[in-house]
C-alpha cells in the first residue's frame, strides 16, 4: 500500500484525522512529560544517602511533662532510654540526637570559619546534638581526626568539639586539613563520610554534629539505632513498649526505617509522579479505545471499499495491514505533533514544579509504547473487517 | 479453462436453506463469451462469485486451469484474482475517493509492478475505454455509463485471462448498454474469456454461447455444444 | 411533555441498538470530567478567599528590622517581640494581632495522660479579625498576660464531654489554666492567618493563649523561630522579649486605601528611626502583604496542584475530543435514519428537540460516570498528596459549577454530530 494512498484516506476525513493526531500529540506529551518526572523522583530516591537506610531505626518522640523536658531530668531520661534500647537484643548501637537524618528541615544555622566569615559563610547547615554513639550508629567513617568521647554541655565554657562532613569541610578548608581548626560552632574535631542532613539546606550532606545534650526538646528529639539485619523487624516491634517502660510520660510521633523516612521525604514528588503516571495510563486507554473505535466505524463505513479490493486481488492480510498502517501513519503524525507539544508542556511544567529537560530517548520509547497500544487496540476490528465477505459488499442494492 | 463438476452451494441462515445451485457441470474454454441468463434469484450471480472465487461451495469441484481451487489458501486466491480474473458489476464498485487512474492502479499495485508498468498499462486501459481526459476526476464526477467503462478499464488493465461480468448494463441507459457491450466484444477478440450476467435477449443472442440457469440447475434445453451451435 | 418522553424513548432505543460506542463515549466523557474534577476541586479550594468581605482589608506587614547587615534581601519571615512591640505602637489599624504557634500537652489533672494540643499563641483581635465564631464564653479583655485559655469546640468535647467548658481548670505542660471561651465550629481554608512553611494547609488549632502568656511560659515556635544574635531561646520570657529571636507573625487591619497608606508611611518612618538607632544595618525593606497574595509572598503555592491543573485540562480536552469523535461515527451510522425521518416530514426543529433529548440522557449518564471518577480521583490524590487532603471537599457552589461543565461537555459532544446528520442535503445521503 503506497504512502501516497494511504494519506488520501487519512486527509478526506478531515475532522476526524485531526481530532485523532490531536489527542495523539497529547497523549503522547503528557505520557513523556509523566515519564520524565517518574524518572526524576526515582532518581532522587535512588541518590545515594550515605545511610544504611534499612537496618537503621529511627524513633521520634518528646517528654508530655514539662519537668521531663528540663535538665537534669532531662538528660537522665535520655540516658535511661539508652540503656533500655541498647539492652534489646539486635540493636548493634544507639544514640540520641536533637534531630534526625533525612529531614525536609529543622535545626541549622550557618557556619563559618573564624576570622574568614565574609568568604566562608555557608548559610544554612544542619547542627545536631547527640550522645557519642551516634557516629557508630550511622557507621560513619572516620576521614581525618579523632571523634569526641565526652559529651560536654553546651553551656560549659568554651563550645564541644566539631565533627564536619566531608564535603562540608572541603567547602570550608578547601582541602586543607580542618582538624584544630576554628569555626563559629567550635574546633573541629574530626571529620567523617557524608550523611544526607536536610533537604531545605545549602547542600543535602552538609552537617556539623556536636557530642552534647540538646538545648531543649520542645520541637522533639530523636533516637536512632543501628541494628542485625535479621533483626530489624523484632525491635521495631518492641521498641514503643521498651520506651513507655523505662518513661511512661512520653508520646512517641513515629518509628520508622531510615528507608521509609526517604520515601517520606519525597512523598509530594512521588505522589505527582503517580498521580501522572496513572493520568497517562488513562490517556493511554482512552487513545487507545479511540483507535479501536475509529478503526471499527472506519471500516463498517468502508465494507464495500474492503470488499471491492477483496475481489481486486488484495489477501485479508493485505487488508489487515492497511488498515493497521493508516493507523501507523496517524501515530506517526500525531507523534510528531506530540513531541513538540511535550517541549512545550515540558517548558510550562517546569515554571511551577522541577521537571528535568526532555531527552532524546524518551520520545522513542513512549512513541514505541503508543504504537504498540495503538496497533494491540486496533488489530480486532481491522482484523473484523477483513471478514467481510466480496460477494456481499459488491452486491448491487 | 474453466471445469464445473457437480458443484453445489447452499446459503445456510438462522431459518433457511437456499440450495443456491445444485449439481452445476460447466466447461467454459479459452476465449469463449458466454452470456449467462436466468430469472431474478435463480443463482447466476452466486455462480459469478464462485467463478471468480469471491465465494466457496459446498459440493463439487472447481477447476481453473486445471487446478481446484478448493484447498488455496486466502493468498493464493487473492493472488489467482488478481492475476487471472476481472469483475464488472452492476453497480461500478469503484472506490469513491479515488480518482479514476487510482482506481485502474489498485489491482495493478496489489500484483506489485513497477511504476512505469503500471502507468503504461493504465493509459491504454484508458485509451481502449476514450476515457484518458478525465483521468483524474473522481467517479462521482462521471455518467453511470463512464462509470462502467472505468470499471471495465479497472478490470482489464491486469490483463486478465477471464472476465466475469455481472449484469454490466443493468444500470445504463440503451446507447450506453450499447457502448458497453461493443467494448466487451472488443476484448474477447483480443482473447479474453467472458462470462456475462444479462437480462437481455440480444446481448445474450449477441455472445458466442448462452448458458440458462434456472432455480440453481443449468438448463438441460440450452445446453448445448458450442461447437455444434457455431457450423449451425 | 409527552411528546418529550417520546423522544426520550426514541434516544434510548436508539442507545440500545448500538450501546458498545454509546457506552464507550459515556466512559470517555466521564473519566475525562472526573479526573478534571478531581483537581479543579483542589485547585477552588486552594485558592479560595476564606473572608471575601474583608480580605482587601487584611495586610502583613514585614520589617528588616534585625541586626544583620545584608544587601537586596527579603524581611526574615517572623519577626521578633521588640519588632511586634514597636509595630503595635500605630493606632492607625482598626485591629492588630501577633501570634505564633507551639505544640503543648493538656490535660484536665495530673492524673489524666496528656492529650497532645496545638497551641495558637495570640492576642486578643485574632478573634474579631479572622471572625472566629465564639459558642460560650469571651475573649480576654486585652493583650496583658493572663492564665485563661479558649478552646476549639471539638478540644473541650474531648475533654469534658460537652462544649460549656467556661470557668473549668486545665494544665497546660503542667500549668494551671482558666479556660475563658469555647469557640464554635471553625476551620478558616485555607488557612491563610498562618502562610509561613506551607501551614495554611493545616487544620485550625486546638487552643488559643495569651502572647504574653505564651512568651511567659517559654514556648518556641513550631514553624519558626530564627536568632540573629546570641539570644538564649531557652529564655524566652526575658531575653526572647528584647533579643533578635524572630518567631511571630502580625496582621493588622487597616480599612481604607489612606489608612493603608498611612501605616506604609508609618513603616518607613519607624524602619528610618531605627536605622538611625543603629539598630539595624540593612537599607529598609519594608513590605505590607495583603491577605490575598500571603501564601504567594511565602512561595506556599500549590505547584503540584498547578501543574496537575494544566495536565487535566488537557485531559479533559483529549476526552472531549474523543467522545465526540465517538458520537459522530455514532450519528453518521444513524444518518440514514436521520434523513429517512426527515424525508417522512419531521422538521429541523422536531429533529433538534430530539438532540436535545440525546443531550440530556447523555448528561445524566456522564454527570453521574463524573461523580463516580472524581470522587474516586479525590480519594486518589488524598492518598497520595495528603497535604492537600483539608481541600478536598465538595461544596455547593462548586457543585453546581461542575454540574454546568458536565452538561455543557455532553452538549458539545453530541452538537457536531447531530448538526452534520441533521443538516446535511437531504436527497445526497437518501442517495448514498
Ligand atoms: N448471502 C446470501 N445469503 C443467503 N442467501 C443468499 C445470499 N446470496 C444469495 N442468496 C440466495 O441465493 C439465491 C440466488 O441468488 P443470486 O445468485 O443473487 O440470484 P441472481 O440470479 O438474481 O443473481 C437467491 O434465492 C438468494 O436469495
Ligand atoms: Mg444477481
Amino acid at each position: 500500500m503506497s504512502l501516497y494512498l494511504l494519506c488520501k484516506v487519512l486527509f478526506s476525513r478531515k475532522v476526524v484525522t485531526a481530532l485523532l493526531l490531536l489527542q495523539l500529540a497529547m497523549t503522547l506529551a503528557l505520557l513523556l512529560n509523566s515519564l520524565l518526572l517518574a524518572q526524576q523522583t526515582q532518581q532522587q530516591l535512588n541518590q545515594p544517602t550515605g545511610l544504611d537506610l534499612d537496618n537503621t531505626l529511627l524513633v521520634q518522640l518528646k517528654p508530655t511533662t514539662a519537668a521531663l523536658r528540663v535538665y537534669p531530668a532531662l538528660e537522665e531520661l535520655l540516658n535511661r532510654q539508652l540503656d533500655a534500647v541498647q539492652a534489646v537484643p539486635g540493636v548493634i548501637a544507639a544514640a540520641y540526637s536533637n534531630q534526625s537524618v533525612l529531614l525536609h528541615g529543622g535545626n541549622n544555622g550557618n557556619i563559618y570559619v573564624l576570622e574568614q566569615q565574609e568568604r566562608t559563610n555557608v548559610s544554612t547547615v544542619p547542627m545536631y546534638f547527640v550522645s557519642k554513639g551516634f557516629f557508630n550508629v550511622l557507621d560513619s567513617k572516620v576521614i581525618q581526626g579523632e571523634l569526641p568521647q565526652h559529651s560536654v554541655s553546651l553551656d560549659a565554657p568554651g563550645s564541644p568539639d566539631v565533627v564536619l562532613t566531608s564535603s562540608l569541610a572541603d567547602k570550608l578548608f578547601a582541602g586543607t586539613p580542618a582538624v584544630g581548626q576554628q569555626i563559629n560552632r567550635g574546633r573541629v574535631a574530626a571529620v567523617i563520610n557524608d550523611f544526607y542532613g536536610q533537604r531545605s539546606g545549602d547542600h543535602i550532606m552538609y552537617n556539623s554534629v556536636q557530642v552534647a545534650p540538646p538545648y531543649g526538646v520542645d520541637w522533639g528529639y530523636s533516637i536512632l539505632l543501628r541494628t542485625d539485619p535479621a533483626q530489624t523487624e523484632s525491635v521495631r516491634r518492641q521498641l514503643a513498649s521498651v520506651l513507655r517502660n523505662v518513661e511512661s510520660n512520653i508520646e512517641i510521633y513515629h518509628i520508622r526505617s531510615l528507608a521509609e523516612q526517604h520515601q517520606h521525604l519525597y512523598r509530594n514528588e512521588y505522589g505527582l509522579a503517580m498521580l501522572l503516571g496513572v493520568l497517562s495510563a488513562l490517556m493511554l486507554l482512552v487513545t487507545m479505545v479511540s483507535s479501536y473505535s475509529s478503526t471499527h466505524f472506519h471500516a463498517l463505513k468502508r465494507q464495500q471499499e474492503i470488499g471491492i479490493k477483496r475481489a481486486l486481488g488484495a489477501s485479508k492480510s493485505l487488508i489487515l495491514l492497511e488498515l493497521l498502517s493508516e493507523n501507523w501513519l496517524c501515530t506517526a503524525l500525531g507523534s510528531m505533533l506530540g513531541v513538540a507539544l511535550a517541549l512545550w508542556l515540558n517548558q510550562a511544567l517546569a515554571q511551577v514544579i522541577s521537571i528535568p529537560a526532555l531527552n532524546w530517548y524518551l520520545p522513542v520509547i513512549t512513541i514505541a509504547v503508543l504504537l504498540l497500544c495503538v496497533t494491540v487496540a486496533t488489530w480486532y476490528p481491522a482484523a473484523t473487517a477483513t471478514r467481510v465477505s466480496p460477494a456481499t459488499a459488491t452486491k448491487a442494492l | 479453462m474453466i471445469t464445473l463438476t457437480n458443484l453445489s452451494k447452499i446459503f445456510r441462515t438462522e431459518l433457511i436453506e437456499t440450495h443456491a445451485l445444485r449439481d452445476i457441470n460447466l466447461q467454459v474454454n479459452e476465449g469463449e463469451f458466454a452470456a449467462l441468463t436466468g430469472p431474478s434469484g435463480s443463482g447466476k450471480s452466486t455462480l459469478l462469485n464462485i467463478l471468480g472465487t469471491l465465494e466457496n461451495f459446498d459440493a463439487g469441484d472447481y477447476l481453473l486451469d486445471g487446478i481446484s481451487v478448493k484447498g488455496l489458501s486466502d493468498a493464493a486466491l487473492s493472488k489467482l484474482r488478481n492475476e487471472k480474473i476481472g469483475f464488472i458489476f452492476q453497480s461500478f464498485n469503484l472506490i469513491k475517493d479515488f480518482s479514476i487512474y487510482d482506481n485502474i492502479e489498485l489491482p495493478l499495485r496489489y500484483r506489485g509492478l513497477k511504476a512505469s508498468e503500471r502507468k503504461q498499462r493504465i493509459e491504454h486501459a484508458l485509451e481502449l475505454v476514450g476515457l484518458h481526459a478525465r483521468r483524474d476526476y473522481l467517479p462521482g464526477q462521471l455518467s453511470g455509463g463512464q462509470q462502467q467503462r472505468v470499471a471495465i478499464a479497472r478490470a482489464i488493465a491486469g490483463q486478465p485471462r477471464i472476465l466475469l461480468a455481472d449484469e454490466p448494463t443493468g444500470n445504463l441507459d440503451s446507447l450506453m448498454a450499447r457502448q458497453v457491450m461493443e467494448l466487451l466484444e472488443q476484448i474477447n477478440q483480443q482473447g479474453c474469456t467472458i462470462l456475462m450476467v444479462t437480462h437481455d435477449p440480444d446481448q445474450a443472442r449477441r455472445a458466442g454461447r448462452h448458458i440458462q440457469i434456472i432455480d440453481g440447475q443449468l438448463s438441460d434445453a440450452v445446453l448445448y455444444d458450442p461447437l455444434a451451435a457455431q457450423s449451425a | 411533555m409527552e411528546q418529550f418522553i417520546y423522544y426520550l424513548k426514541v434516544s434510548f432505543v436508539s442507545i440500545k441498538r448500538a450501546p458498545l460506542p454509546y457506552a464507550l463515549t459515556i466512559f470517555i466523557l466521564s473519566v475525562g470530567l472526573g479526573i478534571f474534577f478531581a483537581n479543579a476541586t483542589f485547585y477552588y479550594q486552594l485558592n479560595s478567599d476564606p473572608l471575601p468581605h474583608k480580605s482587601s482589608k487584611l495586610f502583613f506587614p514585614m520589617m528588616l528590622l534585625a541586626p544583620y547587615e545584608c544587601t537586596d534581601c527579603k524581611p526574615p519571615a517572623v519577626l521578633s517581640y521588640s519588632n511586634i512591640e514597636k509595630l503595635s505602637q500605630s493606632d492607625i489599624p482598626s485591629a492588630k494581632t501577633a501570634m505564633y504557634s507551639a505544640d503543648g500537652y493538656l490535660r484536665k489533672n495530673a492524673e489524666q495522660t496528656p492529650m497532645p494540643v496545638n497551641i495558637r499563641i495570640t492576642q486578643r483581635d485574632f478573634f474579631s479579625m479572622f471572625d472566629v465564631p465564639l459558642l460560650h464564653g469571651s475573649v480576654w479583655p486585652d493583650n496583658s498576660a493572663r492564665l485563661e485559655i479558649i478552646l476549639s469546640k471539638a478540644t473541650a468535647e474531648k475533654l469534658f464531654g460537652r462544649t460549656d467548658a467556661v470557668g473549668e481548670k486545665l494544665l497546660l505542660d503542667d500549668r494551671h489554666l482558666t479556660v475563658t471561651a469555647v469557640l464554635d465550629d471553625w476551620q478558616m481554608l485555607p488557612r491563610l492567618y498562618d502562610a509561613n512553611n506551607r501551614n495554611h494547609l493545616s487544620p485550625a488549632d486546638d487552643i488559643y493563649l495569651p502572647l504574653e502568656t505564651g512568651y511567659d511560659m517559654n514556648y518556641l515556635s513550631n514553624t519558626q523561630s530564627q536568632t540573629f544574635d546570641d539570644t538564649d531561646y531557652r529564655k524566652l520570657s526575658t531575653q526572647g522579649r528584647t533579643g533578635a529571636l524572630n518567631q511571630l507573625q502580625y496582621w493588622v487591619q487597616l480599612d481604607t486605601p489612606t489608612a493603608q497608606q498611612a501605616y506604609k508611611q508609618f513603616m518607613a518612618n519607624l524602619a528610618q528611626d531605627e536605622k538611625v538607632a543603629g539598630r539595624h544595618p540593612s537599607e529598609p525593606n519594608n513590605q505590607l502583604v495583603a491577605m490575598r497574595n500571603i501564601v504567594n509572598y511565602f512561595g506556599g503555592e500549590s505547584s503540584d496542584i498547578k501543574a496537575f491543573a494544566l495536565v487535566t485540562l488537557l485531559f479533559l480536552l483529549v476526552c472531549l475530543f474523543n467522545a465526540s469523535h465517538l458520537s459522530l461515527n455514532r450519528y453518521l451510522g444513524n444518518q440514514y435514519e436521520f434523513s429517512l425521518r426527515r424525508a417522512l416530514g419531521a422538521s429541523r426543529g422536531q429533529l433538534q428537540l430530539q438532540m436535545l433529548a440525546d443531550v440530556l440522557l447523555m448528561a445524566v449518564f456522564t454527570i453521574a460516570g463524573a461523580l463516580l471518577t472524581g470522587y474516586a480521583g479525590i480519594k486518589l490524590m488524598n492518598h497520595l498528596l495528603p497535604r492537600n487532603s483539608l481541600f478536598s471537599s465538595w461544596d455547593l457552589p462548586l457543585l453546581l459549577s461542575l454540574l454546568a461543565v458536565a452538561f455543557i461537555c455532553s452538549y458539545l459532544v453530541t452538537l457536531y454530530p447531530s448538526l452534520r446528520a441533521s443538516f446535511g442535503t437531504l436527497n445526497q445521503q437518501l442517495k448514498e
